[in-house]
C-alpha cells in the first residue's frame, strides 16, 4: 500500500468520514458527562446551553451514597462477570467440540441456536420467571445468571465457532500422540491460541449482561440485589424527577463499559472475522 | 394439555416445598393490636415472628429513607420480625403484580398506585382482609369515601395511606404580566392559556402517551365539571356523549393553541417537567408539584400557586374531579398476617406518619384526621409556606374521588386509565386528523370490548 | 483418565471419544434445551387458548387468536413498522459500519487509528436506558439541542418535531439505531480486511486493476461472509428489539413506532391478553426462521464459492 499516493483524496476523505463519525458517537456520552456536573436547576433553566457555569459533584455523591447505586454497582458486576465467566467456558466447549467433533452436524448445531435469538424477550420472561421458581432461584442473582445463559451462549458459539476454525488441527494431533487427553489438548493447546478470539466475545457477553434491563426488572424484586439498569429506569419512574440525578445516575452505567472497551479494544479488533473468513 | 398438568404439578410440588419450609414458623394469632397504635413504643409483650416482604414505590429519596428507618426500628422491636423492603417505579410494580399472579413472586404487603388498581387486584382475588388494621386504627378517622371505594361486599381490602387531588397550578408571575386574573371556568382558562403562550412560554401542555393516563385525566375534568362521567351507570364506556365530545374538542384546540407539540407523546414525568422548568404557565397535578419544583428550579417556587379546577360554566357549584388515596393492600398469600398487621399499623403511629409525610410536605396529606392540626405537622416549612394551596387541596380530596368511581368502585374505571385508549384516541384525532365523533366511537367500542374480555 | 487409553483396545476408544465429544456440547445443549423448549411451548400451547394475564382459567379456542391478528389492522401496522425499522437500521447499520471500516484501513498513522476505534465504539456502551435519555434531551422539540441549533444556523425554520412528527419518528429511532448499532459492524469488518492478504491487492494493481475492480474483486468476495453472518445477527437482534423503541416514544405517536415486540408488549402486558400475543410472537418467531433460512442459504452459496 505504501506505493500508493501519500495523501490521495481517499486518505483525506477517510479522515473527514471517520472525524464526523467520531463526533456523532461521542457526542452523546460528552453531553450526558457534562450535563452530569450541572444542578438540576441550571440544566433545566438553560436546557439548550452546552457547559455547566458551575461545575458541581452534587448529582454523583447523591447518587452513589444517598441513592445507594453502589450497591447495585456491586450487583451489575456480580451478575455481569458471572455470566461473562460461565458464559464464555461453556461456549468455549461448545464451540471447540462442534468443529472437532461434528463437522457435519456442526453447522446444524450453531443454526439452532441461533433461533433462541429469535424469540421476543418480553415473551421468554414470564416462562422464565416460572422456571426460576420452581428451581427455588427467583430473586436471585444466580438465577439471573442462569436466564443470561439464553442470550449470551447462542451469540457466543456463534462468535467461537468461527475463533475455533482457526486452530490448525496439526498441532492438536500431535499432542494427542504424545499422550495427552482431550481435555488437556483443549486447555493446553487450543485454548491458548484463540485467546484473542475469546476475550472479544467476553467483551460482547459482558456489555450485554450489563446493560440487559427486562429479565433483571421482573426476575430480582429484593433492592439488595437489582441491577444498576433498573436503578436508573426506578430513577425516572420516580413521582418527583430529579434531573441531575438521572444523568449522573446514567453517566454512571455507561462509563464502566467504555472503560471495558478502552482496555481490550486492540484484542476486540481481532474479532469474529479472523476464524469466519477462513 | 398435557403440559398444563404438567406445570401444574410442578407448581403443586413447589408449593407443598415452600410451604414444609416455612412450617416451622411460629404462627399466632393476629395480634388485637388495639394497644399497639396507643403507645409510641412497639409492643413488646407479643412475639412476632416471620419474614415479610414490603413493595412500595416511593421512589425518592426521604420517602424511602421515612420507610426504611420505620422497618428498621419496628424489627429492633420484634426480634422475630424480618422485613424486606423492595422498591420499585410505579410503572414497573404494576408489571411486577401481573407477573407475579403467574410466577406466584409477590408481596406481603404492598402500596397501590390508586383505589382503582385496588379494585383490579380485588377482582383477580389477591388480596387479603385488612379491616382489622383499619378498625384498630379508627375507622372513623378515615375518608369514608376512601374506605368506600376499597370496599367489597363488606370486606375492605385497602387502607389509605396518604391523599392528594388534582388542582389547577399556574404561575402568578406570568398571569401578573399579561393583566390576568386567575380563570375560574375552562373558557377563561382557556384565553388565559392562549394569551400565554408566546417567548417560548406555553400556555398549557397536553399529553398523550398511551403508557400514561393524562388524556382521560383531563378529559374527565372537563366532563366531570358539567356533572358527567366517563361510564355509564351500567359501567359500560361512554365517550359520545355531547359533554364528552364537547371535552375531547376543548382539549384538541388546547393542544393545537397553546401546547408544545411535542407533548403529543408524553408521560406524566415528561408532561411535569415541562411546569417544573417554566416551560408552561398552567399545569393539572396534586401538591407533588411544589416539591418537583423545588427540586429542579427551587428560583420558581415564589411563584406557583394553585386554585380549584376551573368550572364548566360561570356560576356553577364546586367540584373535585379526582382524588387519589394511595393505598396499602395486606396480599392474600402472606403467611404471616398478624406481622404485617403489626407493621402496617407501625407506620400509622404518629411519628412514624409525621416523618413519611414531611418527604413530600403538601403533596402527601394526611389520610386520617388528628395529623395536620399537629404541632409537628404545622410547623413544616413547606405547610406553612403553601398553606392556601395546601386547603384548596385538601377540599378536593375530601369532595373527591377516583376517575369513574362516581358509579362505586369498578374494575371498569381502572380499565378505562390503565389501556391507553382515550390517549390513543386523541393521538388518532391530532396525528391522523381522524374526526372527533369517529375516534370517540371507535375508542368507545375498544373500551367496551376490552371491558367484557377482562371483567365478562 | 490416561492409562485406560493407552491399555485399552479400539472399540473402548472409539466409544470413549463419543461420550467426550458429547461432553464439550453438552452444558451449551442444555441451556438451550432448558431455556427455550419450555417457553416455547408454553408459548405455542398459551397460543390457542384464552389466557389472560390475570387470571389463572383458560380454555382452548382453536385458532382464533391467530384470526384475530389477522383481522387486526395495528398488526399489519406494526408488521409494515418493523419490516421499516430493521432494513433501514440494518442498511444503515452496515452503510455506516462499512464505511467506516474501510476508511480506517485507509488511515495510516496508528495514533489516530486507535483514537478513531475508541471513540466510534461508544455507543455499544450505552444501555437502551441512557441512549433513550439522552437522545430524548439531545433532540427535544421544544429545548433540544440539536433543533435549536439547527434553527439558530438558518438550516430549518421551526423546531424539527423529531418525536411527535409522525413520517420523522421513524427516522429518528432508526438513526439512533444506526448510531447505536455501526460500531459493532465497524469493528469487525475492519478486522475481517485485515485478514486480506496485501500481496494479492499488489498483484491485481501489477495486472492494471483499478482500485474499484480490486475492491470488486478481492475485498468483497474476502469480507463477505463475515458481513454475511453480522447482518443475519444484527436483523435478528434489531427484529425484536424492544427497549430503545419503548423507552423513546413506547410506540408512538399514533402508533407510527409500534413494531412487532412493541405490540406484543401492548397486547399481552398492557391488554393482559397472553393468548393473544403468545400468537402474535409465534408468527413473529416463523417469519424469522424462514428469513434466516433465506439468509443461510445466500451465505452457503458464498461460502461454496469461496472453496
Amino acid at each position: 500500500m505504501k506505493k500508493l499516493k501519500k495523501i490521495g483524496p481517499s486518505t483525506v476523505f477517510s479522515y473527514v468520514f471517520l472525524t464526523v463519525l467520531a463526533i456523532v458517537c461521542v457526542f452523546p456520552l460528552l453531553w450526558l458527562l457534562v450535563s452530569a456536573f450541572k444542578s438540576s436547576n441550571e440544566m433545566l433553566a438553560n436546557p439548550t446551553a452546552f457547559l455547566p457555569k458551575d461545575w458541581t459533584w452534587e448529582n454523583f455523591k447523591t447518587v452513589l451514597f444517598t441513592l445507594k447505586f453502589t450497591v447495585n454497582i456491586k450487583n451489575s458486576v456480580i451478575v455481569a462477570l458471572w455470566t461473562t465467566v460461565i458464559a464464555t467456558f461453556i461456549s468455549c466447549l461448545a464451540a471447540y467440540g462442534i468443529i472437532r467433533f461434528f463437522p457435519k452436524l456442526g453447522n446444524i448445531m450453531t443454526r439452532i441456536l441461533i433461533t433462541t435469538y429469535m424469540f421476543p424477550s418480553i415473551m421468554l420472561v414470564i416462562p422464565y420467571a416460572v422456571v426460576m421458581k420452581t428451581l427455588g432461584l427467583t430473586n436471585t442473582r444466580v438465577g439471573l445468571v442462569l436466564v443470561y445463559m439464553s442470550f449470551s451462549v447462542p451469540y457466543a458459539v456463534w462468535m467461537l465457532v468461527g475463533f475455533f476454525k482457526t486452530v490448525p488441527i496439526g498441532i492438536e494431533e500431535a499432542a494427542r500422540i504424545d499422550g495427552a487427553n482431550r481435555l488437556m489438548v483443549f486447555t493446553k493447546i487450543v485454548l491458548p491460541l484463540v485467546r484473542p478470539g475469546i476475550v472479544s466475545t467476553a467483551i460482547y457477553v459482558f456489555i450485554n449482561a450489563w446493560n440487559e434491563f427486562l429479565y433483571a426488572l421482573l426476575l430480582v424484586s429484593s433492592s439488595d440485589k437489582t441491577t444498576l439498569s433498573v436503578a436508573v429506569k426506578t430513577l425516572e419512574g420516580a413521582d418527583i424527577l430529579n434531573w441531575g440525578s438521572m444523568m449522573a445516575a446514567s453517566a454512571i452505567v455507561v462509563l464502566p463499559s467504555i472503560f471495558f472497551f478502552c482496555l481490550i479494544q486492540n484484542k476486540l479488533a481481532g474479532g469474529l472475522a479472523d476464524g469466519a473468513v477462513k | 394439555m398435557k403440559a398444563k398438568k404438567v406445570l401444574a404439578l410442578l407448581l403443586s410440588l413447589v408449593m407443598v416445598l415452600t410451604l414444609a419450609a416455612c412450617g416451622g414458623t411460629a404462627q399466632e394469632t393476629a395480634a388485637p393490636a388495639a394497644d399497639a397504635g396507643t403507645t409510641a413504643d412497639a409492643p413488646e409483650a407479643k412475639e412476632l415472628s416471620g419474614e415479610i416482604t414490603f413493595w412500595h414505590c416511593f421512589t425518592q429519596g426521604a420517602r424511602m429513607e421515612a420507610i426504611e428507618a420505620a422497618a428498621a426500628s419496628f424489627m429492633e422491636a420484634n426480634p422475630g420480625v424480618t422485613i424486606n423492603i423492595e422498591t420499585m417505579s410505579w410503572g414497573d410494580f404494576n408489571t411486577k403484580w401481573n407477573a407475579g399472579l403467574t410466577t406466584g413472586d409477590l408481596p406481603d404487603i404492598s402500596v397501590a398506585q390508586n383505589t382503582g388498581e385496588v379494585a383490579e387486584m380485588i377482582n383477580t382475588g389477591v388480596l387479603a382482609d385488612i379491616s382489622g388494621v383499619i378498625d384498630s386504627i379508627g375507622r372513623d378517622r378515615f375518608s369514608e369515601n376512601a374506605l368506600g371505594d376499597m370496599t367489597t361486599d363488606g370486606v375492605t381490602y385497602g387502607i389509605p395511606y396518604y391523599s392528594h387531588a388534582q388542582v389547577m397550578w399556574y404561575r402568578e408571575d406570568l398571569l401578573e404580566e399579561a393583566g390576568l386574573e386567575v380563570p375560574t371556568t375552562w373558557d377563561e382558562f382557556y384565553d388565559a392559556a392562549v394569551a400565554l403562550t408566546k417567548d417560548g412560554v406555553y400556555g398549557a401542555g397536553f399529553s398523550c402517551s398511551p403508557n400514561d393516563l393524562l388524556c382521560t385525566r383531563y378529559l374527565n375534568y372537563y366532563v366531570r365539571s358539567a356533572g358527567g362521567s366517563l361510564l355509564n351507570d351500567d359501567l359500560t364506556a361512554n365517550l359520545t356523549s355531547d359533554i364528552a365530545l364537547e371535552g375531547i374538542e376543548f382539549w384538541v384546540n388546547v393542544y393545537k393553541n397553546c401546547s408544545p407539540a411535542e407533548t403529543i407523546n408524553y408521560t406524566v414525568n415528561d408532561h411535569a417537567t415541562l411546569y417544573y422548568q417554566g416551560t408552561t404557565a398552567f399545569d393539572f397535578n396534586s401538591g407533588f408539584m411544589i416539591s418537583g419544583v423545588a427540586s429542579n428550579r427551587e428560583d420558581l417556587l415564589e411563584y406557583i400557586s394553585c386554585a380549584p379546577l376551573p368550572l364548566y360554566k360561570e356560576g356553577d357549584s364546586y367540584y373535585s374531579a379526582e382524588a387519589t388515596h394511595i393505598p396499602l393492600v395486606m396480599w392474600e398469600n402472606s403467611e404471616h398476617k398478624d406481622v404485617c398487621e403489626a407493621f402496617i399499623e407501625y407506620l400509622y403511629q404518629d411519628d412514624n406518619y409525621l416523618y413519611f409525610l414531611s418527604a413530600v410536605p403538601v403533596g402527601m396529606l394526611p389520610s386520617i384526621t388528628g395529623i395536620s392540626d399537629q404541632e409537628a405537622y404545622l410547623s413544616n416549612e413547606t405547610v406553612q409556606q403553601f398553606s392556601e394551596e395546601a386547603a384548596v387541596i385538601e377540599k378536593a380530596v375530601a369532595e373527591g374521588r377516583a376517575i369513574g368511581f362516581e358509579h362505586g368502585p369498578s374494575v371498569q374505571a381502572g380499565l378505562l386509565t390503565s389501556q391507553g385508549v382515550v390517549e390513543e384516541m386523541f393521538q388518532d384525532i391530532l396525528i391522523n386528523g381522524t374526526d372527533i365523533p369517529t375516534a370517540a366511537q371507535a375508542a368507545e367500542d375498544q373500551l367496551n370490548e376490552i371491558f367484557e374480555t377482562m371483567v365478562g | 483418565m490416561k492409562q485406560p487409553d493407552r491399555l485399552s483396545g479400539r472399540t473402548y476408544r472409539t466409544r470413549r471419544i463419543d461420550v467426550t465429544r458429547w461432553i464439550f456440547v453438552a452444558p451449551a445443549m442444555a441451556v438451550v434445551i432448558c431455556l427455550l423448549i419450555y417457553p416455547l411451548c408454553s408459548t405455542v400451547l398459551y397460543s390457542f387458548t384464552n389466557k389472560t394475564m390475570i387470571k389463572d382459567t383458560f380454555k382452548i379456542v382453536g385458532l382464533k387468536n391467530y384470526i384475530d391478528i389477522l383481522k387486526d389492522e395495528s398488526f399489519y401496522k406494526a408488521f409494515g413498522n418493523t419490516l421499516k425499522w430493521t432494513v433501514g437500521s440494518v442498511l444503515g447499520q452496515v452503510l455506516v459500519g462499512f464505511t467506516g471500516a474501510i476508511c480506517l484501513n485507509q488511515v495510516k498513522n496508528a495514533w489516530a487509528k486507535s483514537t478513531f476505534r475508541i471513540l466510534c465504539i461508544i455507543p455499544w456502551a450505552f444501555p437502551a436506558i441512557a441512549t433513550a435519555m439522552v437522545w430524548k434531551w439531545i433532540l427535544n422539540g421544544i429545548y433540544g439541542f440539536l433543533p435549536t441549533m439547527l434553527v439558530d444556523l438558518g438550516i430549518t425554520e421551526q423546531m424539527l418535531q423529531f418525536f411527535s412528527d409522525k413520517n420523522l419518528v421513524m427516522p429518528t429511532l432508526m438513526g439512533i439505531n444506526i448510531w447505536f448499532g455501526a460500531p459493532l459492524i465497524m469493528v469487525n469488518v475492519y478486522a475481517a480486511l485485515q485478514t486480506i492478504p496485501q500481496d494479492q491487492y499488489e498483484a491485481a494493481q501489477i495486472d492494471g486493476a483499478s482500485k474499484f475492480q480490486s475492491f470488486r474483486h478481492i475485498t468483497v468476495p474476502h469480507i463477505r461472509t463475515v458481513v454475511g453472518l453480522l447482518i443475519v445477527l444484527r436483523t435478528v437482534w434489531v427484529f425484536n428489539n424492544f427497549d430503545i423503541i419503548y423507552m423513546i416514544t413506547g410506540g408512538g405517536p399514533a402508533g407510527a413506532s409500534t413494531t412487532m415486540p412493541i405490540f406484543i408488549y401492548d397486547t399481552g402486558w398492557t391488554g393482559r391478553l397472553v393468548g393473544k400475543a403468545s400468537a402474535a410472537s409465534i408468527m413473529l418467531l416463523i417469519f424469522l426462521v424462514i428469513l434466516t433460512v433465506l439468509y443461510f442459504k445466500v451465505i452457503n452459496h458464498w461460502e461454496k464459492e469461496d472453496r
